[in-house]
């Protein structure tokens, strides 16, 4: 028989999960050229030369930077294409919406 | 179509590709860089890892491809904008790996300026480190003259 008190909960776990605004982090890695980052910024995102170097700068300066934020399925898909490309990304809840 | 040939030195380059080939077989099974997000359902993210692990096999698999009988009778290689953007990643992902397998004793400082000095190092880890510098002048090059190839794809 289905527990439906932990049914309930993990279904508003998972809404509250799908619902707001996520923002997409870039990590910092020992290993990867800042060329090649900037490259990925910019074809992954459109960035332009010189936001695509800031947002660089950013991880590698601060060991991490925010480069998209929006709703959760859309982030997901940003941080899987960035982990097609070897950069290691994640997300977190964007509190500021 | 716009194309970059270069020409390798086969004694300096055929130990480096000994290199890529051992840790080709750990890059089947295991993502270069760790799965991102921790809360993803583990049906999810069974089903994340295996296309990301399909897509990196196919990648080391075009890398090693380019080094064929060909290149060991001539010793050149081409990139052009059919194998740019792949080789470009297969080279991210080895040098990961390198790390992983073989340089994290270095330190990062020394990894991401690449200032070693390479007689001290033990023969292992000097392979080694000169393969991800290698692959990294790889990818320095595909940036240089192809980088519109790989955004306009």
């Amino acid at each position: 028989m289905p527990n439906t008190q932990t049914d309930t909960k993990t279904a508003t776990l998972s809404e509250l999960k799908l619902e707001g605004r996520w923002r997409v982090v870039v990590l910092n890695d020992p290993v990867n050229l800042m060329s090649y980052v900037v490259l990925v910024f910019k074809k992954v995102f459109a960035f332009d030369e010189k936001t695509a170097r800031k947002k660089m700068l950013e991880v590698h300066e601060q060991g991490r930077s925010v480069v998209w934020s929006g709703l959760r399925e859309k982030a997901e898909a940003y941080v899987f294409t960035l982990q097609q490309w070897h950069l290691t990304a994640t997300l977190e809840p964007d509190e500021t919406h | 179509m716009k194309r970059i040939e270069v020409k390798l030195a086969l004694p300096v380059v055929a130990p480096l590709l000994d290199v890529v080939r051992e840790l080709a077989d750990g890059l089947a099974h295991n993502l270069a860089a760790p799965l991102g997000l921790s809360d993803l359902e583990p049906e999810d993210r069974g089903a994340w890892a295996d296309e990301l692990l399909v897509a990196q096999r196919e990648e080391v698999r075009v890398l090693l491809g380019l080094f064929d009988d060909e290149f060991f009778s001539e010793g050149v290689v081409a990139f052009d904008e059919d194998n740019a953007e792949i080789i470009v990643r297969a080279c991210a992902a080895i040098r990961l790996r390198l790390r992983e397998q073989f340089l994290k004793d270095l330190g990062d400082e020394v990894l991401e300026s690449s200032e070693v000095a390479l007689s001290v190092l033990p023969e292992p880890t000097r392979r080694a480190f000169m393969c991800y510098l290698f692959l990294a002048t790889i990818q320095e090059l595909i940036i240089e003259h192809l980088d519109s190839s790989i955004l306009d794809a």
